[in-house]
C-alpha cells in the first residue's frame, strides 16, 4: 500500500488532468488484451482481443452497463480491426487479413473468409499487423517486425531471407516492416519500407497516411512519419523485400557501416518525440476530429510504455509536414499500453485500447476520455516556425505579458542508427533575439543561430491565462526539419 | 453444397463463450474450439510442409555491440500459419492454412498454451519455447502427397461452429469437414461431400506444457533458466544494450540512480525488492508501474540475484 501510494505521488501530474477516464470492463475472466478497436456506422464498437475473440457492443454512457457480446473467434493476435456493419468486421491477424461475416444473422460470424494474404509470417512472436483504410474500399496494413528475443520457426509461411534476419528487430520473411497497400478485391503491393514496428497507421480527413515507431534499433526516438510510395523510413531491415535493393547485398551491415549513404536514402521523422519526456513507444496517431471541443485536426498519439498521450501539431513547411509536439493526456487516470485510438460517432468521446499483453492489468484494456468541459485548457494551440523562430498561439488570453524570462529555448539534433535509441546531440541553448505580441493570444519569437535540421525545445514559466488558469503544458518541442523561406 | 454439410452436422448449442485466462481451453463434440496459434510441429515428415518457407539458423546477435556473436539462434519447432480445432476430448486436429490439409490429430485433450499466453497478471511468455503444447494422445501424422499448389479461402461453421474449410488446389476449390470418429483413435473427414474415417494408431503421448522449473538448489544456472522461462529478456538484456527495462549486466553492485529518490546500492536485498515489489524503486529513466508482480518462489529469487550477481563479474 505504501508502495501503492508512493508511485501515485510519482506520477501524479502536477496539475488536475481536464480529462475524465472511464474503464470501459471486458466480461469477468475475459483477458482484455485490446488488440484494435473500431466502430461499426451504426455505432457498434468492435474489439479484437489477441488470443482471437472479436467482441461487440454497444456502448452505453455508463460504463457499467456496457453488455459485450461474442461475435468471432478463432484470430491469432489480431492487431488491426475495420467494422464494415454490425455483421462484418475485418481483422489483420499475424498470418492473413481474413473476413468474418455473419450471413444467417443470429449474432455471432459463420463466414470466415482471406480478404487478402500474402505477406510471410516467421513463427516470431512480434509479428503483428494493422490497419488503416483507404478510403476507396481497401487499406494500408502495416506488417510488423521480428523481435530477436524471440526465434524464428524451422517452415515458415513465405520465402524466408538470410539477410532480413539480421539485427535487432528483424524482417527474416516477407513485406515485414514494410507498409502494404491492399485494394479492394484484396491485391497486395508494397507500399513503403523500412518499418521497426510501426504499430498504428492512420489516414486522415485530407487523406494523408501516417504511422509512429518504436524508438529503438534505427529508430532515434519515438518518430511520427508521413507515409509516401515507394521512400524508405529508416528501419533497414525491411530492405530485403525492396525490389529495387541488390539482392546479393546486407541492408543492416551496409547502413551500419554507411551512415552517410543511409542518410541520403531515408525519409525522416515529419515529428520526432523525445522518448523519455514525451512517448517511449507510439501507438496509432489519429486525428481529433472537428466534433470533438479540443484541439480538431491536431493528431493523437498514444504511448504504448507509458501513461500518456502525446498531442501533435503539424503544418506544411517548404512542401513537407513537420511541427510540435506536448503531452494530451499525462496520468490523470490513463493506464499504460496505449496503441489504439477512435473517437466516438459524435467525436466527442475518446477510446483507448490498451495492451502490452500478458503485463498484468496495468496495461491491457479499454478506456474512455471525456473532456471535463467544452473549453479548451489553457495551452498553447498552435505552435508554428517562421524563418527566425516561432509564432506560438494560446488556447486563451495570457494574464500577463509574456516576457523573455517566461520562455527558454534549446535545440539539439538526433542521428538514428544501429543503437537502441540515440542520444540528444550538440545540444545548444538559443537567445531570444526577438519577442512580439502579435495578437490577443498570439506572440512571435525570434532565435539566435536558428537553424533547420534541429529539435527545438521550449520550457514554459507557469504561464497563467486571463481568468487564472495555470498553463497545462509547460513542455514542447518543434521538430525543425525545414525552415521558411520567408 | 455447403448447405448439405452443415444439414448432415446438426444444429446443437450455440456459440461457446470467450476465452478467459485459462490457457488448456477445451471444446464439446458438438460445440468445437477453433484457435488460430503458433500449434507445434510434433514430428511431421518436412515434405508434408513443401510449401512452407525454409529458415536457416542464423548467428547470435549482441545488441549491445551491434555485432553478430559466438553461436546460433535454434528454430523453434511450430507451424506458424495453421488452425487448431477441439471437439472436446474426442478430437482435437490441426488444419494448416499453408498446406491447405490436415496436418495431425489427437485425442485427449487440446492445447496447453501457458508457454504462449502466460498467465493472469503476470504473463510469462517463454522467450525462445513459446510454442504451444499438445495434450492427449497424438495418434494421426500426415504423410507427403503430390498435390497441386494449395490457396486457402477461408471457413465456414455450422449452427454449432463445425468448420468447413475451403480451399483450392490449382483452379480446383475443395471443401473439407473433420469430425470425431466413433472408434477410439479414429476420426472422419469430408472432402468434398465424399465421407472417408481414418483410423490411426496411438504415437506418442503429451502432457501440456511442464510449468514447474525444477530447481534442485539455488544456484546462477538455475537463475538464468528461471531468467529465459518467464521472458524476461523482452525488456532486460544482459549484455548492456538498451531496452524497456534496465541491463542487468554489470548492475549488481553497481550503484543505482533512482526516480524521486536517493541512489541506492544494487545489493542482494535490492534485488530481491525489484523481484518482488518491482515497483517499489523506479530506475532512473525508466517508466513507473512498469514491470509486472511475477510472483515468484523463494528459490527462483534466489536463483535469479545470483544469476544478475554473476553479469557484474
Amino acid at each position: 500500500m505504501k508502495y501503492l501510494l508512493l508511485i501515485c505521488a510519482l506520477v501524479a501530474p502536477l496539475l488536475a488532468a481536464p480529462y475524465q477516464v472511464e474503464d470501459i470492463k471486458f466480461p469477468a475472466g475475459v483477458p482484455p488484451e485490446v488488440g484494435a478497436i473500431d466502430f461499426a456506422p451504426d455505432g457498434t464498437l468492435f474489439a479484437v482481443l489477441r488470443r482471437g475473440d472479436v467482441m461487440r457492443a454497444t456502448p452505453a454512457k455508463d460504463v457499467a452497463k456496457w453488455e459485450w457480446e461474442l461475435f468471432a473467434t478463432g484470430f491469432h493476435n489480431g492487431c488491426g480491426i475495420d467494422a464494415v456493419s454490425r455483421d462484418k468486421v475485418r481483422v489483420t491477424q499475424m498470418a492473413d487479413f481474413t473476413e468474418a461475416t455473419d450471413t444467417d444473422k443470429d449474432g455471432t460470424a459463420d463466414q470466415y473468409r482471406i480478404f487478402a494474404s500474402g505477406w510471410g509470417l516467421s513463427g516470431n512472436y512480434h509479428e503483428t499487423n494493422t490497419i488503416a483504410d483507404d478510403g476507396q474500399g481497401g487499406y494500408y496494413i502495416a506488417i510488423g517486425t521480428a523481435s530477436h528475443n524471440g526465434p524464428t520457426a524451422e517452415h515458415t509461411l513465405g520465402e524466408y531471407s538470410k539477410f532480413g534476419r539480421r539485427g535487432r528487430n528483424f524482417a527474416s520473411v516477407k513485406w515485414r516492416g514494410c507498409t502494404l497497400h491492399c485494394d479492394a478485391k484484396g491485391n497486395l503491393t508494397p507500399f513503403c519500407y523500412g518499418f521497426r514496428m510501426h504499430n498504428g497507421i492512420h489516414r486522415d480527413s485530407a487523406g494523408v497516411l501516417w504511422c509512429g515507431d518504436n524508438q529503438g534499433d534505427w529508430r532515434a526516438t519515438t518518430p511520427l512519419y508521413h507515409l509516401e510510395k515507394g521512400n524508405f523510413y529508416g528501419h533497414p531491415s525491411a530492405l530485403v523485400w525492396d525490389e529495387s535493393w541488390p539482392k546479393d547485398k546486407d541492408p543492416l551491415l551496409t547502413y551500419r557501416e554507411n551512415l552517410e549513404a543511409y542518410n541520403k536514402h531515408r525519409t525522416l521523422p515529419s515529428v520526432q518525440v523525445p522518448h523519455r519526456e514525451m512517448n517511449r513507444s507510439a501507438g496509432e496517431p489519429y486525428e481529433i476530429p472537428a466534433n470533438f471541443p479540443h484541439f480538431p485536426g491536431q493528431m493523437l498519439l498514444p504511448d504504448n510504455n507509458s501513461k500518456r498521450i502525446t498531442r501533435i501539431m503539424l503544418e506544411k513547411v517548404n512542401g513537407k509536414f513537420q511541427g510540435a509536439c506536448t503531452h494530451f493526456l499525462n496520468g490523470g487516470g490513463l493506464r499504460s499500453g496505449n496503441h489504439r485510438i477512435r473517437f466516438s460517432p459524435d467525436g466527442k468521446q475518446i477510446y483507448v485500447g490498451q495492451t502490452v499483453r500478458g503485463w498484468g492489468k496495468e496495461a491491457e484494456g479499454l478506456q474512455r476520455i471525456t473532456p471535463l468541459e467544452a473549453r479548451e485548457p489553457f495551452d498553447i494551440s498552435a505552435f508554428k516556425i517562421t524563418p527566425k523562430g516561432f509564432k506560438l498561439t494560446f488556447t486563451r488570453e495570457p494574464g500577463a505579458e509574456i516576457l523573455e524570462k517566461d520562455l527558454r529555448f534549446k535545440s539539439f539534433t538526433y542521428q538514428s542508427k544501429w543503437t537502441y535509441g540515440s542520444p540528444q546531440e550538440n545540444q545548444k541553448d538559443h537567445k531570444i533575439t526577438g519577442l512580439r505580441k502579435i495578437g490577443p493570444k498570439s506572440i512571435e519569437v525570434s532565435l539566435d543561430q536558428f537553424k533547420a535540421g534541429r529539435v527545438y525545445q521550449l520550457d514554459l514559466e507557469k504561464l497563467k491565462s486571463k481568468d487564472g488558469s495555470e498553463i497545462q503544458n509547460r513542455l514542447f518541442y518543434y521538430t525543425a526539419n525545414e525552415v521558411p523561406k520567408s | 453444397m455447403r448447405m448439405l454439410l452443415l444439414s448432415l452436422l446438426g444444429i446443437t448449442t450455440s456459440f461457446g463463450d470467450p476465452l478467459t485466462f485459462n490457457t488448456t481451453p477445451l471444446g464439446e463434440k458438438g460445440g468445437p474450439i477453433i484457435l488460430r496459434t503458433f500449434v507445434p510441429d510434433p514430428g511431421l515428415d518436412p515434405a508434408v510442409l513443401t510449401n512452407h518457407g525454409k529458415a536457416f539458423k542464423s548467428p547470435k546477435y549482441n545488441a549491445g555491440s551491434g555485432k553478430d556473436v559466438k553461436g546460433e539462434y535454434k528454430m523453434m519447432k511450430v507451424i506458424p500459419a495453421a488452425i487448431a480445432v477441439n471437439h472436446g476430448p474426442a478430437l482435437s486436429y490441426v488444419w494448416d492454412t499453408t498446406e491447405c490439409r490436415l496436418l495431425y490429430a489427437w485425442q485427449g485433450g487440446f492445447l496447453d498454451l501457458y508457454p504462449y499466453w502466460g498467465e493472469e497478471g503476470r504473463g510469462g511468455r517463454r522467450s525462445f519455447d513459446y510454442g504451444s503444447r499438445l495434450i492427449g494422445n497424438l495418434f494421426y501424422l500426415a504423410q507427403p502427397e503430390k498435390r497441386a499448389k494449395p490457396r486457402f479461402l477461408g471457413y465456414d461453421l455450422s449452427k454449432s461452429g463445425v468448420p468447413t474449410f475451403c480451399f483450392q488446389l490449382g483452379d480446383q476449390e475443395f471443401t473439407e469437414v473433420i469430425l470425431p470418429g466413433d472408434e477410439p483413435l479414429s476420426f472422419k473427414i469430408i472432402t468434398d461431400a465424399k465421407e472417408k474415417t481414418i483410423e490411426g494408431k496411438l504415437i506418442s503421448k503429451h502432457q501440456g506444457f511442464d510449468r514447474n522449473l525444477k530447481i534442485k538448489s539455488v544456484s546462477a544456472t538455475a537463475g538464468e533458466q528461471v531468467f529465459g522461462a518467464y521472458g524476461c529478456i523482452a525488456c532486460h538484456s544482459v549484455d548492456g544494450s538498451k531496452g524497456h527495462g534496465p541491463s542487468l549486466k554489470g548492475l549488481a553492485g553497481s550503484t543505482r540512480p533512482i526516480e524521486g529518490g536517493d541512489p541506492v546500492l544494487a545489493d542482494s536485498s535490492y534485488l530481491k525488492e525489484s523481484l518482488k515489489v518491482p515497483n517499489a524503486k523506479t530506475a532512473k529513466g525508466f517508466p513507473p508501474g512498469y514491470m509486472p508482480p511475477y510472483q515468484l518462489q523463494d528459490k527462483e529469487i534466489d536463483s535469479l540475484v545470483l544469476y544478475i550477481q554473476s553479469l557484474s563479474k
